[in-house]
This record gives C-alpha cells, sequence and structure tokens, in this order.
C-alpha cells in the first residue's frame, strides 16, 4: 500500500476522475462481498427475511436480488 | 476434443487459466489464451508469435490498456485507504481461490482454482479442432489454437493484433509452414 502522505494527497484530490473511479471501484467491491456473504447465509440455512434485516434492507429486495437465476455469483457478462 | 490436443496445447489451455487468474479475471478470454501461447517460449507458435513483436510483455501492455484495471481498481480503492490486496487475502481465506473476483465460490462447485471460459474462447478451441482437420492433422496442436483464434476474428486478442499492426494473412500463413514442417 502507498504511503500515508500519498493517501491523504489523493483522497483530497478535487479531480473527479479519482473520485468517482474510487467510489465505482468501491460499489463493485461491496456488490461482491454482498453476493459472497448472501450465498454464505443461505449455505448455512438463513432465512431471506434474516438476511435482509441484517443487510438492512426488504425481503422483497434481497430475494429479487439473489434467488432467480443459477445463484448470485452469476456474472452479466 | 481434448483427447486430441498436443501435450503443449493442454500447456497453452492451462496456461491460459494462470493468465486470468493473475490478472483477476472472473473469465478466460481470448486475450487470455493469446497472452499463454506468447508465454511457451521455444514453442513453434509462439516463435512466430515473436517474430511480429508479439511477446508476453507487448501482448500483457495492450491488454491492460483495454482492461484497464477492471471495474476493481486497485489505485482507486488506495485513495480511500483501502488495501485491495488485503481484501482479496482476507476473501479468498475464508471463500477460496477467486472467490473475489467472480471466480467459483469454491466450496459449493467443487471446481476450486477452475475460472469458466468466456463463449468466444471455446469458439477458439472449437476452430482449432477445425483448423487441425482442415490441415489433416490428427492431433491439435499449439498452433491450431493460434490459427482458431486468427479464425475466430473478434474478441480481445484480435484487437491486440490489430492495434500492434500486425499481418494477420502472414502470421497465419508462417503458422501453418510451422505446423507442417
Amino acid at each position: 500500500m502507498a504511503d500515508t502522505g500519498q493517501v491523504a494527497t489523493a483522497a483530497s484530490s478535487k479531480d473527479p476522475a479519482v473520485g468517482l473511479t474510487a467510489v465505482r471501484s468501491l460499489r463493485v467491491l461491496v456488490e461482491r462481498l454482498e453476493a459472497l456473504q448472501v450465498q454464505n447465509a443461505r449455505d448455512q440455512g438463513w432465512t431471506w427475511e434474516q438476511i435482509a434485516q441484517l443487510l438492512g434492507v426488504t425481503r422483497q429486495a434481497v430475494h429479487k436480488k439473489y434467488a432467480s437465476g443459477r445463484g448470485p455469483l452469476r456474472r452479466k457478462d | 476434443m481434448f483427447e486430441r490436443f498436443t501435450q503443449q496445447a493442454r500447456q497453452i489451455v492451462e496456461g491460459a487459466q494462470g493468465q486470468a487468474r493473475q490478472l483477476h479475471s472472473g473469465r478466460v478470454g481470448t486475450e487470455h489464451l493469446l497472452l499463454s501461447l506468447v508465454a511457451q517460449a521455444g514453442s513453434a507458435s509462439a516463435d512466430v508469435l515473436a517474430a511480429h513483436g508479439l511477446t508476453h510483455d507487448s501482448v500483457a501492455e495492450s491488454v491492460r490498456a483495454y482492461v484497464g484495471a477492471g471495474d476493481l481498481d486497485a489505485d482507486a480503492l488506495t485513495t480511500l485507504g483501502i488495501d485491495l490486496d488485503a481484501v482479496r487475502d482476507r476473501v479468498e481465506a475464508t471463500f477460496g481461490p477467486g472467490a473475489l473476483d467472480g471466480g467459483p465460490a469454491g466450496r459449493n462447485t467443487g471446481m476450486i482454482g477452475h475460472i469458466p471460459f468466456t463463449p468466444r474462447a471455446k469458439k477458439v478451441l472449437e476452430l482449432s479442432l477445425r483448423e487441425a482437420v482442415a490441415l489433416k492433422s490428427r492431433t491439435i496442436a499449439d498452433g491450431h489454437i493460434a490459427l482458431g483464434l486468427l479464425r475466430e476474428g473478434e474478441g480481445l486478442a484480435m484487437k491486440v493484433l490489430a492495434d500492434r499492426g500486425v499481418d494477420l494473412e502472414a502470421v497465419r500463413r508462417e503458422l501453418r509452414t510451422a505446423l507442417q514442417a
């Protein structure tokens, strides 16, 4: 990892390209972690209700996102 | 079909998986097949490709220019104080190799470490069989895979070749000559 000074400089950068790229990467990271965790919870017998509660979303939302198709790890590409 | 692959051709296919893994790609695409072909130093097809300026370094550079850092940009995350490598290590420790990069989560699939091929990359392998048949070869060698890549004609590998101004007809001809040697 880059040294702290470098990180601080980049984080305070006003360049939208830097900030937006970081946000996009963070969103992708969150999506992938969520998919793994939801799959893991389902494997361990958790209900959609329980998963939704901890994710702070409705049961319908999490079910719609992950219950169809061939599992949460399906990729759109 | 795979039983007709020569030892070297098998190494190309397996090598493509390794190339995809190295680039943290969840799929094996035509670009990984190309990278694997040029990485097999001493193979007939690698020699032909190298003569046209296609070395592992040059191809990797072009591939990177297209793929960039992908959706998950480690440098961008560093600006937020997030170390993607550290996150990846922890996720893989729990969910298995490649878990964060869209690979199989491991435990369910029973295929740890296997990265699926894109439809285009599969097509290349099918076409390598056709190239072998056309050249009346009983086996499929690395050169046939290279010809399959050219025959498929699309995909990232071909973009790389086009960008580097490679004379596709000449490569095709030289690959055929090398195969018949």
